[in-house]
């Protein structure tokens, strides 16, 4: 396990994460990052669909608290976040697995810091364990596990 | 007689309901049943699996199945069915979505056979017995269908050509199924025989909606009692109606009853459950993330109100260990 490298996607938004620093850099810094228009823009549904992408874990990063540009996108998306923390652990998935952090960093240079200290936390939860469903062919030898 | 297509109904792991479903159509079965040949209805009719073993391939023109896959005995049929058949039309939510059996998915195996066989207080059990899919009795092996680590929707086990959803699916919907087989009038194969919109949009009660809705508490049905006419979600009670399948003809609705999802997720969506996170959260009414926890934690089990009938097609499938 001390070799695992684990996969985090980070969502942030454009109107308060990174809009002043140099995106390329950025991009070459943070494997997996999705700058967006509001973090409000992120689905539930969306971060279910990280994980079972292969994803170890999902970091939003939105503006301060009152300071969303859409009124209340963030706070929006700190509730989905709540819910959805609840339904994760009933699939065996840890809540912390999903970390949103309502701030603002226009350089974007502390970007990279907290997907650095996440990593490390994913890094000693380990890998989210995969589900394989059957093959149509060999679907009883699979299903007995 | 022989010109007849033949028709097979079965039930995989199922209740009945979906079977007592069909028989609901009434006189319309009767007509059914002279349109076709059955050759296979366990739950009504006295045809043995070797009948179907027998048949040529393709040979029956279409298999109603409903019930969810648990066991090595479930999947047998389903493949055995699928070989023998031209279409196969996955019928209930547990044939299409896993249904209610399929929140044993947020479960093991292992704690299932523990409290079933160990740990319930009815449970008498001194030689502490588990059930095993072998096992000698005066010298002759016995054998039992395997359980398997987690509950199947049919198509993660054989191909479907046509889903009706449904905790059983209505009788109008039914029958629209049956004629549209005999009629040879489906649409693409995959499609699910029912609408495509949300029960909101077909809700009688939706017109008493607010612009916003906007919850300071959330109860559930049997803590309250509930306006007969007005929205479930207006009123504070969970209600899945906005990322549900109409269809149903608002059964539910009309006995004062919110919508628990069994006709899965609308069109397009595969993961019913998150979408309405999506939906909830942004109803909830807070002003920070202690009001939050207040408001949810009450539920007991957000996970299995959110995927009652639909957790086995869910993105995330079942709890991992």
């Amino acid at each position: 396990m001390s070799n695992f490298e684990p996969k985090l996607v980070c969502f942030s938004c454009k109107f308060g994460w990174g809009y002043l620093g140099d995106e390329a850099e950025l991009t070459a810094q943070i494997k997996n990052w999705i700058p967006i228009i509001c973090s409000g823009k992120v689905d539930a549904a969306h971060i279910v669909d990280a994980f079972k992408g292969g994803a170890d874990g999902v970091l939003i990063l939105g503006c301060p608290e009152g300071d969303c540009h859409y009124q209340d996108g963030n706070f929006e998306a700190r509730k989905r976040v709540y819910l959805l923390r609840r339904v994760l652990s009933s699939y065996g998935i840890e809540p912390e697995r999903v970390r949103i952090v309502l701030s603002t960093d226009p350089e974007g240079k502390q970007i990279p810091n907290y997907v650095r200290e996440m990593s490390e936390a994913l890094r000693r939860l380990g890998p989210v364990k995969r589900i394989r469903l059957p093959s149509r062919e060999t679907a009883g030898a699979t299903a007995k596990k | 007689m022989a010109t007849k297509p033949k028709i097979a109904i079965c039930w995989l792991g199922g209740c009945g309901g979906c079977d007592e479903a069909v028989v609901d159509l009434n006189e319309a079965v009767l007509q059914v049943a002279d349109a076709v040949e059955f050759v296979l209805w366990p739950v009504a009719m006295d045809f043995k699996y070797h009948h179907v073993e027998g048949m040529k391939d393709k040979e029956i023109a279409l298999s109603i199945i409903n019930g969810h896959v648990r066991n090595c005995d479930h999947e047998e049929v389903a493949r055995l069915l699928r070989q023998k058949s031209q279409l196969i039309l996955a019928f209930g939510a547990c044939a299409c979505f896993g249904g209610t059996p399929g929140l044993a998915n947020f479960t093991t195996k292992e704690d299932i056979f523990n409290w079933v066989y160990r740990d319930a207080p009815t449970v008498v059990n001194p030689k502490g017995n588990y059930p095993q899919p072998k096992c000698k009795v005066d010298g002759k092996e016995l054998t039992l269908p395997e359980f398997y680590g987690q509950v199947y929707a049919l198509s993660q086990i054989i191909d479907v050509d046509y889903y009706l959803p449904g905790c059983p699916p209505p009788p109008d919907l039914i029958a629209s199924a049956v004629n549209a087989v005999l009629a040879g009038k489906l649409p693409p194969r995959g499609s699910t025989l029912a609408p495509h919109k949300a029960l909101c949009d077909t809700c009688e009660r939706n017109k008493t909606k607010p612009p916003r809705i906007a919850l300071k508490d959330i109860k559930r049905i049997h803590e309250v009692e509930a306006n007969p006419d007005t929205c479930f979600l207006a009123q504070g009670i969970l209600c899945l109606g906005p990322a549900t399948r109409s269809g149903c003809g608002d059964v539910c609705m009309k006995i004062n009853i919110p919508c628990r999802g069994c006709f899965g997720p609308v069109e397009g969506v595969k993961d019913a459950g998150s979408k309405f996170i999506s939906a909830l959260a942004s109803m909830l009414d807070v002003e920070d993330e202690r009001q939050v926890r207040e408001l949810v934690d009450k539920l007991d089990d957000l996970a299995g109100y959110l995927y009652r009938f639909s957790a086995p097609v869910s993105t995330l499938v079942r709890k991992r260990v």
